[in-house]
């Protein structure tokens, strides 16, 4: 059994990060909802905590003796059965005491407003109020006698605590049900917001080889999530469909050539064949036949070159160095028997010393061959091809550029744009004469893409000054 | 029979006008491109356009189009190097006639060029039989009452043409138009010295002499002038399998 990890679905995580940033949020709001709930309400207690102890001061009473003394009357006091307190004089004399207590002592409290402390008695907890109060007697015949008294008063914090408790439940009942309830609504939400998503999606499975239409709704251009991700794959499609295209179009075209060079062939023989002919005849349709197939076995090697030079990657870093000059020099030599048959005459101007580029060896002759080839095939008799090599060299690269003009009658503007297709010929009986396959100019294109280099061919036909002919420039990086 | 042929690969052109002017015996005009293909069928004297598809300058569709379009009845042979149903389908409905793939075979193209020719004149049988003369044109042969006439190639050539449009006004300019590709010279007068030659040989067939080919003055010549009473050789014929009277071409 096979066990993938599956990657959650972004709604999933989405929903879970809400509900994850939900659930700190509650936690935070129950822990300052307790340190709330527990200020205010201590606050409350220790306020009635004085409350009650002033009521035990206010219970201290004259005790209708000659020296003026203090009684504590506890038979006044209505105070909770569960609270405790205990009364002294400033002297450590006890006044009075709850009955259910034996009394912390009578130690004066550091604090004007009174001490708090915490004790346990009976097994609950209490908080205690630790005070000091003064009451005079007699006051009104001979200034009466000032006694200072301390109140320690006690009540239990089990009900504070308890509506603590109940404040704090509340608010973290109060959080679980939101999380409950908004945990599917996101869910919800989220599933219909990510609807238009789907729906690209679907529209985008739809296309195939033979259906390149995608056209998605007009929200997907300017939903801001979504207009990249439709950019995206509809510029995808069109680069797809129009790469697509061209390949389709280069099998037919070459389905096109190769056929056709078959049935000429194919015809050379059967017109030998179709009545009795004599030896000469049939020696002259046996050389015809020869030049067919010689014919249709460049444009084979031809196709083959091409889809070398276009299937090998561009890796300019590391190809071999030729030296351009020298390699222009042999090409040039061995086309010269084809220039003079032309009567064309070719002039190579070379800078002083020309570094080696980054092409591999065969490629460079290849390349210099098939743009030599097409310029002697398109220059007028009598005219010059003038090849020049120069160095150009800025901050960060430096290339060899190559020019190759020739003098013959140039290129129609509608065809410069298509001279670099496979199997364009702009004008195709010339070419079909000269026996060119049409295809030496995109061989020369990819050799040089793959070298990492650029071409450019320019022509302006005039035809008021003819013979201006026309300029191929191959620009190469040099090795380093 | 005259052809035009058009079509940019050099080589394959030399070996199809060579082969129909060889086999068949056709007049065949060669344009090298769309636009001069056009110009030449526009003068309206083949009776059938081998039509490449791929050519420079204007497209073998489109010439189809620019054809059918000022309503040129000429049959249009298409040679074809697409595959698929859908681009044969494009080219017969857009008016082609019939096609062949490349690479195709000659003798298949030189059949399917006859077929097309007879049908375009509205015979159905490769062999024509009109008043007792019949012309085998497979075998490029003449019989006149079952007698076998030997003719020249120009005077078979003349005969066949005649033999497609009985009883029909042919003129000395629609003859030459129809035997010869435009590189020969327009002399009318060789005209009248064939069609005497070929009067004269198919006459020689028969114990009496009855001319069956008519010179109209000044407008031409006519095949089977007239509609006789089914002489007894016709009958004979006519009974025979595979010799089916020739229909009349509609006008």
């Amino acid at each position: 059994m096979k066990l993938a990890i599956q990657p959650r679905s972004i709604a999933f995580r989405l929903v879970v990060a809400v509900l994850a940033v939900e659930l700190a949020s509650s936690i935070l709001v129950v822990v300052l909802s307790f340190g709330y709930e527990r200020h205010i309400h201590f606050r409350a207690f220790d306020v009635m905590l004085h409350g009650r102890a002033d009521s035990i001061l206010g219970a201290v009473q004259d005790a209708d003796d000659p020296d003026d003394n203090v009684i504590l009357d506890q038979a006044d006091l209505h105070i909770s059965p569960d609270d405790v307190y205990e009364v002294y004089e400033l002297g450590g004399r006890l006044l009075g005491r709850s009955s259910n207590w034996q009394g912390t002592g009578a130690s004066v409290p550091q604090h004007p407003w009174g001490d708090f402390s915490q004790t346990v008695l009976n097994g609950h907890h209490y908080r205690i109020l630790r005070m000091q109060g003064s009451r005079t007697v007699d006051p009104g015949i001979k200034g009466g006698t000032l006694h200072q008294v301390i109140v320690v008063y006690g009540s239990p914090t089990r009900n504070v605590w308890h509506v603590i408790r109940s404040a704090v439940e509340f608010y973290a009942a109060g959080s679980v049900l939101l999380l409950l309830v908004t945990g599917p609504l996101i869910a919800w939400l989220l599933h219909r917001g990510l609807l238009p998503l789907r729906q690209l999606a679907s529209l985008a499975s739809q296309v195939s080889v033979d259906a390149w239409q995608f056209s998605p709704p007009a929200s997907a251009h300017t939903t801001p999530e979504l207009a990249p991700l439709t950019n995206a794959i509809e510029s995808v499609l069109q680069r797809l469909e129009r790469s697509f295209l061209q390949q389709r179009a280069f099998v037919s075209d070459a389905a096109h050539e190769l056929k056709t060079a078959v049935a000429v062939i194919k015809s050379s023989l059967q017109l030998l064949s179709m009545k009795r002919r004599s030896a000469q005849e049939y020696q002259a349709g046996l050389e015809r036949c020869l030049a067919d197939s010689l014919r249709l076995e460049a444009i084979v090697a031809d196709m083959l070159t091409l889809a070398r030079a276009e299937s090998s990657t561009p890796n300019p870093g590391l190809q071999p160095a030729a030296d351009f000059a020298a390699c222009i020099h042999q090409v040039a030599g061995q086309l010269e028997p084809i220039a003079s048959l032309r009567n064309v005459q070719v002039v190579f101007n070379s800078a002083d010393s020309a570094p080696p580029v980054r092409i591999a060896p065969e490629d460079c002759t290849l390349l210099v061959s098939n743009l030599l080839l097409n310029a002697l095939q398109h220059s007028s008799a009598g005219s010059i091809v003038e090849i020049s090599l120069n160095l150009e060299s800025s901050q960060a690269t430096s290339a060899a550029v190559l020019q190759i003009q020739d003098h013959g009658d140039g290129i129609p503007a509608e065809a410069l744009p298509h001279v670099f297709d496979r199997f364009y010929r702009g004008d195709p009986s010339r070419t079909r004469t000269t026996g060119g396959t049409g295809l030496g100019l995109a061989i020369s294109k990819a050799l040089v893409t793959k070298a990492g280099g650029s071409i450019a061919i320019a022509s302006q036909p005039d035809p008021a000054q003819p013979n201006q002919g026309t300029t191929v420039s191959v620009r190469l990086p040099i090795s380093k | 029979m005259r052809v035009l042929l058009i079509e940019d690969e050099v080589r394959l052109a030399d070996n199809l006008a060579t082969a129909l002017r060889d086999g068949p015996g056709f007049a065949v005009d060669w344009a090298e491109d769309g636009m001069a293909g056009d110009d030449c069928a526009s003068n309206l004297c083949y009776d059938l356009i081998v039509l490449d598809l791929m050519l420079p300058k204007l497209d073998g569709l489109s010439l189809l189009r620019r054809l059918r379009a000022r309503k040129d009845p000429t049959p249009v042979l298409i040679l074809t190097a697409k595959d698929g149903a859908d681009s044969i389908i494009q080219l017969l409905n857009a008016g082609a006639d019939d096609y062949l793939a490349k690479p195709f075979d000659l003798g298949e193209l030189i059949a399917r060029a006859k077929a097309l020719i007879r049908r375009g004149k509205g015979a159905a049988h490769p062999t024509l039989t009109v008043l007792g003369l019949t012309v085998n044109t497979l075998e490029q042969t003449v019989l006149r009452n079952g007698v076998f006439v030997d003719l020249s190639p120009t005077e078979y050539r003349v005969l066949e043409y005649l033999i497609h449009r009985p009883r029909v006004i042919v003129s000395k300019r629609e003859l030459l138009e129809h035997l010869y590709d435009y590189n020969w010279e327009h002399h009318s007068n060789v005209i009248e010295v064939h069609v005497s030659n070929l009067r004269k040989k198919l006459d020689a067939a028969l114990p009496v002499p009855d001319p069956i080919i008519e010179t109209m003055r000044g407008r031409g010549y006519r095949l089977a002038p007239s509609l006789p009473p089914a002489p007894e050789s016709d009958r004979d014929q006519a009974a025979e399998p595979g010799r089916l009277p020739i229909q009349e071409r509609g006008q």
